[in-house]
């Protein structure tokens, strides 16, 4: 079964008069469970890519199916469902709410979610625990570490149980042993919860873990790596 | 519930940003005391100045002759009252009244060798409780006895325009019942200063048996000013004075054109009011639109995580709704002390301010009253606009998409 699909999608980008074709009729599929990087220079489209997956953003022309389902002609309500419900996300900046702990930012989209509280208590805290922050889950983002912020952002991708995460360069603003250590967690959870994993990335690092490497190039995809 | 930690992030948002959120805390908390300073400077002028007036002029009930006319001062026989003492002494009898006092009014031309000036000459039983505000307010020289002759008292202001001094003789011209016009030679006994500038400005006080005497009325009298223990008693009492050929009014027909004049007041107070509220909420909608622009990543990673528009749209709401909620409590509290504060010591207006409002009771010393009722409908206006003016940050940040949002890195 596939998690996403991309049919011939095009994103065109127009600054002024300077039109930029970051996707230029991209088919892809991702399977369940997968744990695929998208390579490829700087502009090449890869952040596009993962927008158009992630349903953050809509294509010109081409097809986006989620679970087998095209997301095209859902409004925006119904598209922060899909997000919400099946689709985790991890940035390469710490994306965490600035304001609320490692617990809070984990809890909060089972609040939204509409999760009961025993449960939401005990998926938040054995993510944080998967994670190694057992001890950190009251601190703020501003008391934590990067690598620390990003565990707690890999934490809260997956507290939904989604069937896909999002990772958009997870590693770049993090030394080398931080980052293998958030590779090697994501590569555990990928295996323990069957949860498919899409990293953009130019980090070799990065790239030695995943299964499958998709090359992209002028925003196409040179190699699929199937 | 994720409503509650919409609660909280909106909070906790607000204590990050210590500054800006106190400072726009400040702005809403004065911007509620300055409604409530104002709703209580209003509240208080007005009900003082009517309180005043009843008490110095009109009384809470008179008695006139049925076509009897204010504004012209007639002392024709058939505009004044016949026997005014006997009916002042049936008043009397009944159990709310608490003075009754007949009053002759005269208009009259008071002259020195220097210069003359119009007053309004009121003869009055100068042992009524209702004058006692003149006798007590006398500055210079002494009050009047009933049968003091040829003594009059002058309003100190009026004295002190004309450059009279007590003892000094000066010459008073009334117009008479029979349509001349009578002269005296009179000697200033004293001079009073009731408070009220536009009263002590042309009133020129004298016994009523002599002013009865010089305008040539007999026993008949203007008017009977009646004050009552309790002015809730107005309408019994009026509707038990009724009598043919005789107008009882009431205190309210009595103020009539004051009354009127603070309703077109009030209209003016609610512009300020308004003026008042839409800055402030304003201002609040500005801090918000700032605390959005701010947050446009921290909006985007919501929505991102599936935050929807209107979730979005309710926590900037609830920052709103608190800023709003705390200053205007904080103003709420300072303002009604600060009204509290003032209504006790009052606050110098001056004489000649006063002075300026003709024809009104109002005093050189102004006392705020706390109107809660008022107060509390501002504050409610307040925090009412205020959230209806946050909808549109609100809405701004809601609209965000999630990609535009995440690419202000
Ligand atoms: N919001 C945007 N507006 C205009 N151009 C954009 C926008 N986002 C991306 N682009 C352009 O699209 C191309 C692909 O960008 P991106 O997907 O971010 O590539 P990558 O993530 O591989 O670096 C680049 O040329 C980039 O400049
Ligand atoms: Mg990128």
């Amino acid at each position: 079964m596939s998690v996403i699909e991309l049919e011939n999608v095009t994103k065109i980008y127009k600054l002024g008069e300077v039109e930029t074709r970051a996707l230029d009729n991209v088919s892809l599929t991702i399977d369940e469970g997968e744990f695929a990087a998208i390579v490829g220079p700087s502009g090449s489209g890869k952040t596009t890519m993962l927008q158009m997956m992630g349903c953050l953003d809509k294509p010109n022309s081409g097809v986006v199916k989620v679970n087998g389902h095209s997301v095209g002609q859902l409004s925006a309500n119904r598209q922060a469902d899909l997000r919400r419900e099946e689709i985790g996300f991890i940035f390469q900046f710490f994306a965490l709410v600035p304001v609320l702990s490692a617990y809070e930012n984990v809890e909060l989209p089972l609040l939204l979610n509409g999760i009961a509280a025993d449960e939401r208590k005990r998926r938040a805290r054995s993510l944080l625990d998967a994670v190694g922050l057992a001890d950190r889950i009251h601190h703020r983002p501003d008391q934590l570490s990067g690598g620390q912020q990003q565990r707690v952002a890999i934490a809260r991708a997956l507290a939904t149980q989604p069937s896909l995460v999002l990772a958009d360069e997870p590693t770049a603003n993090l030394d080398t042993a931080n980052g293998q250590q958030a590779m090697e967690i994501m590569q555990r959870l990928n295996q323990e919860t069957g949860t498919a994993f899409v990293f953009a990335t130019h980090d070799d690092q990065v790239i030695s873990f995943a299964r499958r490497v998709i090359k992209m190039r002028d925003g196409r995809i040179v190699d699929n790596g199937r | 519930m994720a409503l509650t930690k919409f609660w909280v992030i909106a909070y906790r948002d607000l204590v990050r940003n210590r500054r800006r959120t106190v400072l726009t805390l400040l702005a809403v908390a004065l911007g509620m005391m300055v409604l409530i300073l104002m709703s209580g400077m209003f509240t208080g002028v007005t009900q003082g100045a009517l309180r005043e007036n009843i008490r110095l002029n009109t009384g809470h009930l008179q008695l006139r002759a049925e076509s009897y006319e204010v504004e012209k001062l007639s002392l024709l026989a058939k505009d004044l009252l016949p026997d005014s003492q006997t009916l002042a002494a049936q008043v009397q009898t009944l159990p709310q009244v608490e003075s009754v006092a007949p009053v002759l009014w005269m208009s009259g031309i008071l002259s020195t060798s220097r210069e003359s000036s119009g007053v309004q000459v009121t003869g009055v039983d100068v042992t009524a409780v209702f004058h006692a505000p003149i006798r007590d307010g006398i500055v210079g020289g002494s009050y009047l006895t009933p049968d003091s002759r040829g003594q009059i008292l002058l309003g100190s202001n009026l004295a002190e325009e004309m450059g009279i001094g007590v003892g000094q003789r000066i010459s008073l011209a009334v117009g008479t019942s029979d349509g001349g016009l009578d002269e005296g030679i009179f000697t200033v006994a004293g001079l009073f200063d009731t408070g009220i500038p536009s009263y002590d400005q042309n009133t020129v006080v004298m016994p009523l048996a002599q002013a009865q005497t010089f305008a040539r009325t007999g026993e008949r009298a203007s008017t009977l000013i009646v004050t009552l223990k309790n002015q809730e008693d107005t309408d019994s009492v009026a509707a038990a004075l009724q009598q043919p050929g005789i107008k009882v009014l009431p205190w309210q027909e009595l103020n009539g054109l004051f009354l009127e004049l603070m309703q077109t007041g009030l209209g003016f107070y609610y512009m300020i009011y308004t003026i008042v509220i839409l800055v402030v909420a304003v201002l609040i909608a500005n801090t918000l639109l700032m605390s959005v622009f701010e947050r446009t990543r921290e909006m985007g990673i919501l929505a991102a995580l599936g935050m929807k528009g209107r979730q979005i749209m309710v926590m900037v709401l609830f920052e709103a709704m608190i800023l709003a909620l705390l200053g205007t409590a904080v103003g709420f509290i300072f303002g009604s002390s600060v009204v509290s504060y003032l209504a006790k010591i009052g606050i110098d207006i001056g004489n000649g301010a006063a002075a300026a409002v003709e024809g009104m009771a109002l005093g050189n010393k102004m006392y705020p009253v706390f109107a809660p009722g008022q107060a509390l409908v501002l504050a409610l206006f307040l925090f009412a606009i205020v959230t209806l003016v946050s909808l549109y940050p609100a809405r701004f940040a809601a609209k965000l998409e999630p990609v535009q949002a995440l690419h202000t890195l």
